[in-house]
């Protein structure tokens, strides 16, 4: 200990606020990266609003196109009911880049080995950036069911089968943020998170996009039957069309789940690649 | 007085065939200020990643304030700070919000860690912009910030890798005033790496020279020097040749000759009262002289008798001519 400074006279410039506990609580963790992600992405609207317009207009010109040859299979309801939630997912599709982009950013700034090298849990570090895309995608949702209703919605089970629809696009964004963010983690590339977000692209096209699943047939009726996403879009044009179905919503909810866990995982892999590469 | 102490132990760490850090092992002593030197691609910042948990190890063990860096790896992030060679700020965020969520991470609340932040950015001077974005801050208030980032949650132990790289000699004082500082008033243990000879005989009290993954030298920087010898003779030639010629006329009066392009470096004991000799062997020689200084011993040196290369920073090999007579 020879060389141990003779000047240091302890800790006489110890901070009032020094924290005894030195442990932020979990939730807080992901609120509070949640909370500053989303604070990064308004300041940077140019990732948000194309998602946003993106998604009012495919609504627009799906009901244009589409609202017509509909009457031969939706009896009674508009095709604007049936195909608002599929408006939604594409804008879920390009709104999750988002989260993938906020953590490509932050590696390449270095700010993201700066949050490694605190207490703050790797899944949080995960799950804040998810949880901002679930928020950004809800905004977004939100805004396409006001342009909806002046289109003419009117869900079956009223406003709130509006706020259920929105709430199961929080839960598909939070799958697709998760996949983005894994892309990102694994890349740390720009282009490349860019490009793997579209990699979820065929997934909303291999579904019942604009006609009811019972009316395909042959190999794009077998990849909509294991297609997560069908199932997921059965449960919100159920509240639209149907009223409250339980099945069908339990099921949606159950194929989140699976898309959630697994996006999830993908991305804490992609975590402990990167900083086992450091 | 807490364990401040940094112990590595044979750390490895490879990517692929390439062995970046091979057996690199010290002790660093609480309240010490430890200078780790070496060239760009060294294995300087390689080291530092493995001893803040960033990176983990291929092989060997380290603890940081007591903890293992990969079993105890939340406990090192809680005891030590790190500012890493390349600044980890976001620019698209305000220094005040940055601090304060830095400050919450450690578990302050939300006030406690704007308290904090507000103290932070007057010692660092950066209180009038602390509501502009951090992508409009220059290098040195970016530095600086990053500095702050650092010691948010009081550290026992602050690594710094490479704090002043790029700063100007101003930015450069303020750093190493700050580190000094800190060490003093505080007994906080200082890893500091650099590629500056100048920097780490300043502020260290004990250096390591790492050099192509493995350390080469280590001890207090006076200790190394008086190693390499007492005083030097620099002697510089008008004519390139005319060094050869004064090297054989010098051969027996000296214990070492380095010979670095037109400039004889001669390293014998009582150089100063050799200067006259000096002088009138090479003018009966017939051999003009340029310039005649009297030197110190530098880490230059150091890292001359332990590599045998001259030290450059860029990490460029320059093979220098060393020869014992």
């Amino acid at each position: 200990m020879s060389t141990v400074n003779p000047t240091y006279t302890g800790h006489k410039e110890q901070s009032a606020t020094k924290s005894k506990s030195n442990r932020m609580p979990f939730v807080l963790q992901v609120t509070t990266l949640a909370w500053r992600s989303l604070v990064v992405n308004f300041r940077t609207p140019g990732a948000i609003l194309p998602p946003l317009i993106l998604g009012g207009f495919f609504l627009i010109i799906y009901e244009a196109q589409l609202g017509n040859a509909s009457n031969f299979f939706l009896s009674g309801t508009s095709y604007i009911n049936f195909i608002l939630p599929l408006s939604i997912i594409s804008s879920a599709l390009s709104g999750a880049g988002v989260a993938g982009q906020s953590i490509v950013r932050d590696i390449e700034s270095g700010y993201f080995d700066k949050l490694l090298l605190t207490p703050i849990s790797r899944i949080a570090l995960i799950l804040g950036p998810t949880l901002a895309g679930a928020v950004i995608l809800a905004i977004q949702a939100t805004f396409i069911v006001i342009v909806g209703l002046f289109l003419g919605v009117e869900p079956a089970t009223g406003v709130f089968g509006l706020f259920t629809v929105i709430a199961y696009a929080m839960l598909l964004g939070l799958s697709f943020a998760g996949f983005t963010i894994g892309i990102a983690l694994f890349s740390g590339n720009a282009g490349a998170t860019q490009g793997g977000s579209f990699l979820f692209f065929p997934l909303t096209f291999l579904t019942a996009t604009f006609v009811p699943i019972n009316l395909l047939d042959g190999w794009i009726k077998v990849a909509a039957q294991i297609n997560p996403i069908t199932y997921i879009l059965d449960a919100m044009r159920s509240v639209m069309i149907d009223g409250w179905v339980t099945e069908t919503l339990l099921i949606g909810l159950l194929a989140c789940a699976v898309m959630g866990i697994s996006t999830f995982g993908f991305s804490m892999v992609g975590l402990r690649s990167r900083t086992a590469r450091k | 007085m807490s364990n401040r102490e940094i112990i590595a132990s044979n750390l490895v760490k490879r990517y692929g065939d390439f062995t970046a850090v091979n057996g690199v092992s010290f002790k660093v002593q609480s309240g010490e200020v430890f200078g780790f030197l070496g060239p760009n691609g060294a294995g300087k910042s390689t080291t530092v990643n493995m001893l803040t948990t960033l990176g983990i190890p291929t092989d060997g063990t380290a603890t940081v304030g007591g903890y293992d860096v990969i079993k105890n790896a939340g406990d090192v992030r809680r005891v030590a700070g790190v500012a890493l060679q390349e600044i980890g700020l976001d620019p698209i965020m305000k220094s005040m919000e940055l601090l304060t969520i830095q400050g919450q991470t450690f578990g302050m609340s939300r006030k406690q860690a704007r308290q904090r932040a507000e103290e932070l950015l007057e010692l660092v001077k950066l209180s009038e912009f602390k509501d502009r974005r951090v992508g409009n801050y220059s290098g040195g208030m970016r530095r600086r910030l990053d500095l702050a980032l650092a010691l948010v949650h009081e550290p026992e132990i602050l690594f710094l890798d490479e704090p002043t790289t790029g700063l100007d000699p101003a930015s450069r004082r303020d750093v190493w005033q700050e580190v000094r500082r800190l060490n003093r008033s505080r007994g906080m243990t200082i890893f500091l790496t650099t590629q500056y000879l100048e920097e780490a005989d300043e502020l260290a009290d004990r250096i390591a020279i790492i050099d192509r993954g493995e350390i080469v030298a280590e001890g207090k920087p006076a200790d190394l020097k008086a190693e390499v010898g007492g005083e030097a003779i620099n002697v510089t030639f008008h004519d390139i040749d005319d060094v050869e010629s004064a090297k054989s006329e010098l051969h027996g009066m000296v214990d070492r000759i380095q010979v670095d392009r037109q400039t004889l470096r001669l390293y014998l004991s009582n150089a100063a009262a050799s200067v006259p000799k000096v002088v009138q062997k090479l003018q009966s020689a017939g051999i003009e002289l340029e310039t005649l200084t009297l030197t110190q011993p530098t880490l230059d040196d150091v890292f001359l008798k332990v590599t045998g290369q001259r030290y450059d920073a860029d990490g460029e090999t320059i093979e220098a001519e060393l020869h014992a007579v």
